[in-house]
């Protein structure tokens, strides 16, 4: 058998293979982005294909050329550049399919296998879920198989000669990657500015509240963020995740002040509860806290309105430990310019609710009469509902409090804080997330932004703000048991998480939450404060990166050594191996002694002639030729009889 | 400068990579005798891991990092592989076969594998194209570079290059051979020579056919060893026995092919006639015998007498 020189004209399995791990890794962005993408794409993919297939012509260098930038210009005139996040991913994914219709030698290949690994990494730009990240697991493994077809130099492999031997690299290469996880020294990004682009899409609470604002943020089911507590979990009741604090009335608009000073201190502070949160990206400055925190989380701080504000946004999953009080007693002494702002409204808009306010507190001077009448107001005549009328756009809280009665968290804490103010009592609107889902299995809260509440805190003095939630008097299972009780058996979520609470259906997706609670904690949030984390547990309660990179030869060397040892164990000969050398062996002696065996002497006609030249050797010899070829020819040796052949072979002497 | 430094990089790797001494075959490839590096693919590749760094880096991907020390620890494990792919493979030296100048010769070496199939190893001569092969357990390979020849004389192989990329392409594993392997190179047959001369000393009364004669005095019956293309297929076709055709040349008993018979423009175009006679004289199935200035082969027949005046020829005059 002579081996044919290896032709560089690359094998249409091959090519065919490289093709469809394109397609398969580009597939999750051909939903993202524009549809002519997805178009060019395939057909790119199909002319190359077809290129191998009926071995045509490549395309001319020009033509490629005009395509490119043909491309390029498509790409920019769909976002107006052509970096950022869409942009540059579209420009990569066209570029990949330009670069297979290039592709013609081994090298040209590798590279657009490099590329494939890139387009993975692109994905994760996108999301970093389990399921896609397994779907991006099997792409590296079909890439890796793709690859390890091309190096068999010319020769056709079989699936299993490509997908195997990529299983058993990759396999072997997880312990590695895993403790280059672990250790290798985490640096907070990001290195260079990020696109813009990179947040668009994120949903939240923002720093202004206009009615209609959330209730689509409601629609969504997103994951705001994650509470485990400490110790018992709180009542539900009091589960006010507190956000923006909207002071400002502009117009119809609840805006944040514009440069809240730091807080000072709580006058009177009672019944901590400690818990630990895993805030989702929002790319805001703002962390979430039970109302109210009692001290803010590294790199926060918090202001005097009670917010915690981060010093660089939120754009990684990121998890803080923090102590609230569910009792306390705040802003008694509150800055006379914030108390007018929190009493400045437009007499002109909403005449009749400012008509209300003032009417009340001609009526009465006691501010807690004035609340409890809006209360008893709230609790008689109105009704709590996802989808209320549309409202004025000039008098929207007018229209609302007289005609329509029909709203929701926003219209309440908005109207009754203008109703207050009307009256003469600083009111603001605070916005946050109410409650949350509970998680039977590891007691942990999932707050998610169908779980976004807007409600108030009006300023009484000697007492400083206080917390006074209108919708509640409307709908109190929204505040006892949460949004989807308080909506009845239709609910907000549209999917089946919310008719099925208790049933399998519900088992299975909390026992889903409890393992993807666990990759968003540990894979996709593990930073340098989890890194920090992990050494503490270790007992390296300050970590640097030396020491970081220390364990990480150490890991690398104990790895490496283990993964080189198991695949020299796999090498050592066979059983029927260890069979031929105890009778090479047994041949050796019996040359030593002057009989050496004939290259084409079977072992029964060696063993005739040494029979017949030493007769004093027949019995042994015997045995041993005997059990030799039982061993090397029979239906396989047990390790027994292997460690006996060799030990007859050991013992035997020939001369 | 550059011939200085190309050849101080030549001593070096000689050096490095202990030179020129011919092993007695079989050789195992021991984990010393193994050499190996990334190739410009890994180098490559190395690049897009750093990309692929920067990136997680920058957007925070945590599965980019996942991805990044993947691939990163897939390479280590791949150079494992590919290192493992090349040992304790043995090779031996395969046959060379003896060509005409002009043909292509080939240096074979057979391969065997003690444990696991090893894909896609490699095989060349400094500076040439290498060929490829797969090695099973138990069924050893026999790899054939194939190198042209010009002239006659005998080729010798000199080091050869044993070396894989299998299973990822990064890194090339590679070791040297010294086998003292080589081709003898026949000088090219003239086809314009025709036959050899009657000039034989010994040559009988009746006398040879003279050349180009290729009509035959009789069949006889097929002996085992009769060369195929005197075998009678026509008559076979005829539904008789296998017969032998037998030309009046092969009547007579001795034919001596002599350097002085053959006219030509220099040595080569001489024994380039010699060579030919050589080979119509063995076709004629008659016993012939070689005369070349100092050497004389006596008058045989058959495939290892016609070997011998081959390579007479073919190193006539050639140093050693």
């Amino acid at each position: 058998m002579s081996a044919p020189a290896y032709s560089p004209h690359l094998d249409i399995r091959n090519v065919l293979w490289l093709l469809a791990s394109m397609l398969f890794v580009v597939a999750p962005h051909l939903l993202r982005l524009p549809y002519w993408v997805g178009i060019f794409f395939v057909v790119v993919v199909g002319w190359r294909a077809w290129i191998s297939w009926s071995a045509i012509r490549f395309p001319p260098r020009l033509v490629v050329a005009t395509i490119t930038i043909a491309a390029t210009v498509g790409t920019f005139l769909q976002y107006g550049r052509i970096t950022g996040r869409e942009g540059g991913v579209t420009l990569l994914v066209v570029m990949a399919a330009l670069k297979l219709l290039e592709m013609r030698t081994q090298r040209e290949v590798a590279l657009s296998i490099y590329l494939g690994f890139f387009l993975v990494l692109t994905n994760f730009l996108f999301s970093q879920t389990i399921p896609l990240g397994l779907y991006l697991l099997a792409c590296v493994w079909i890439f890796t198989g793709t690859l390890i077809g091309f190096n068999r130099m010319g020769r056709a492999a079989s699936v299993g000669e490509r997908l195997k031997p990529a299983a058993a690299l990759l396999a072997q290469a997880l312990p590695l990657m895993a403790a280059f996880f672990l250790l290798f020294p985490r640096v907070p990004g990001p290195l260079w500015a990020l696109p813009r682009d990179t947040l668009s899409g994120r949903t939240g609470l923002s720093d202004s509240m206009t009615p209609g604002r959330i209730s689509e943020l409601i629609k969504s089911d997103a994951v705001a963020f994650r509470v485990r507590f400490d110790g018992p979990r709180p009542p539900y009741a009091t589960l006010y995740w507190r956000g923006p604090v909207l002071t400002i009335l502009d117009g119809n608009t609840w805006r944040a002040a514009r440069a809240p000073s730091v807080f000072d201190r709580y006058a009177a502070a009672s019944r901590p509860v400690q818990y630990e949160v895993i805030e989702e990206p929002s790319e805001r400055n703002q962390l979430f806290a039970l109302d109210a925190p009692a001290a803010p989380p590294r790199e926060s701080i918090i202001t005097s309105d009670l917010e915690i504000r981060t010093r660089r946004p939120i754009s990684e999953p990121r998890r803080y430990t923090m102590t609230s009080w569910l009792d306390y007693k705040y802003g008694a002494d509150e800055n006379p310019a914030v108390l007018r702002e929190a009493s400045a409204y437009d007499p002109a808009r909403n005449p009749r609710t400012v008509a209300l306010g003032r009417e009340w507190a001609a009526q009465s001077r006691d501010p807690r009469e004035i609340v409890a009448r809006a209360v008893r107001l709230f609790n008689r005549q109105f009704t709590y509902t996802l989808e209320p009328p549309p409202l004025d756009p000039r008098d929207p809280y007018d229209d609302f409090l007289f005609n329509t009665r029909r709203g929701f968290c926003e219209h309440y804490a908005g109207s009754f804080a203008l109703l207050m103010r009307a009256a003469g009592i600083p009111a603001r609107v605070v916005t946050g997330y109410q409650g949350g889902e509970v998680n039977p299995f590891n007691g942990e809260i999932i707050v998610r932004q169908a779980d976004a509440h807007a409600w108030t805190e009006i300023w009484l003095r000697g007492e400083g703000w206080v917390r006074v939630d209108p919708t509640a008097a409307v709908s109190p299972l929204r505040v006892e048991e949460g949004v989807n009780a308080a909506l009845g058996p239709i609910g907000v979520l549209p999917t089946i998480i919310a008719a099925d609470r208790l049933g399998l259906l519900a088992s299975v997706r909390f026992g889903w939450q409890v393992i993807n609670g666990r990759w968003e904690q540990w894979v996709v949030g593990y930073d340098t404060e989890r890194q920090r984390d992990f050494f503490a547990r270790l007992g390296y309660p300050s970590v640097d990166w030396r020491t970081l990179g220390f364990w990480l030869l150490v890991a690398t060397f104990a790895i490496g050594g283990a993964v080189t040892l198991g695949l020299l164990v796999r090498e050592r000969p066979r059983r029927e191996e260890a069979s031929l050398v105890a009778w090479n062996r047994f041949c050796a002696k019996l040359a030593a002694a002057g009989l050496a065996r004939a290259p084409h002497e079977g072992p029964l006609d060696y063993l005739a002639r040494v029979k017949a030249a030493k007769p004093e050797l027949a019995a042994n010899a015997e045995e041993i030729t005997r059990r030799y070829i039982a061993a090397r020819y029979g239906p396989g040796a047990s390790r027994e009889e292997l460690r006996d052949l060799a030990g007859r072979v050991r013992e035997f002497r020939a001369a | 400068m550059r011939p200085v430094l190309a050849d101080l990089r030549q001593s070096v790797s000689d050096w490095i990579f202990r030179a020129a001494i011919p092993e007695a075959p079989p050789v195992t490839l021991g984990q010393r005798r193994i050499f190996i590096l990334p190739t410009r693919q890994g180098y490559a590749f190395a690049l897009m891991l750093l990309l692929l760094l920067l990136a997680s880096i920058n957007y925070n991907l945590s599965l980019g990092f996942l991805l990044t020390f993947l691939l990163g620890s897939m390479a280590g494990v791949g150079m494992l592989h590919t290192w493992r792919n090349l040992a304790h493979l043995r090779l031996k030296p395969g046959r060379c076969e003896p060509v005409f100048a002009g043909e292509t010769a080939a240096f074979a070496v057979t391969i065997e594998s003690p444990s696991l199939t090893r894909f896609a190893i490699g095989l060349r001569r400094r500076g040439e194209e290498a060929v490829h092969g797969d090695v099973r357990v138990e069924e050893p390979a026999a790899l054939a570079i194939a190198v042209p020849t010009q002239r006659r004389g005998r080729i010798r192989c000199g080091r050869l290059e044993v070396f894989t990329r299998y299973p990822i392409g990064l890194f090339h594993a590679w070791s040297y051979l010294e086998f003292d392997l080589s081709v003898t190179v026949y000088p090219r047959p003239d086809p314009t020579a025709g036959s050899p001369p009657n000039t034989g000393s010994d040559a009988s009364e009746e006398g040879i056919p003279i050349a180009g004669d290729e009509e035959f005095n009789m069949l006889r019956a097929y002996r085992a060893g009769d060369p195929p293309r005197q075998i009678a297929w026509k008559a076979l076709a005829r539904e008789q026995e296998l017969l032998t055709k037998e030309f009046s040349a092969m009547a007579s008993s001795e034919l001596w092919i002599d350097w002085n018979d053959a006219r030509g423009p220099d040595v080569e175009a001489r024994l380039s006639i010699l060579v030919q006679w050589v080979l119509k004289a063995e076709e004629y199935g008659q016993a012939y015998g070689l005369r070349v200035p100092g050497t004389v082969v006596a008058a045989d027949r058959g495939e290892a007498h016609r070997a011998r005046c081959l390579e007479t020829l073919a190193l006539f005059e050639v140093p050693r």
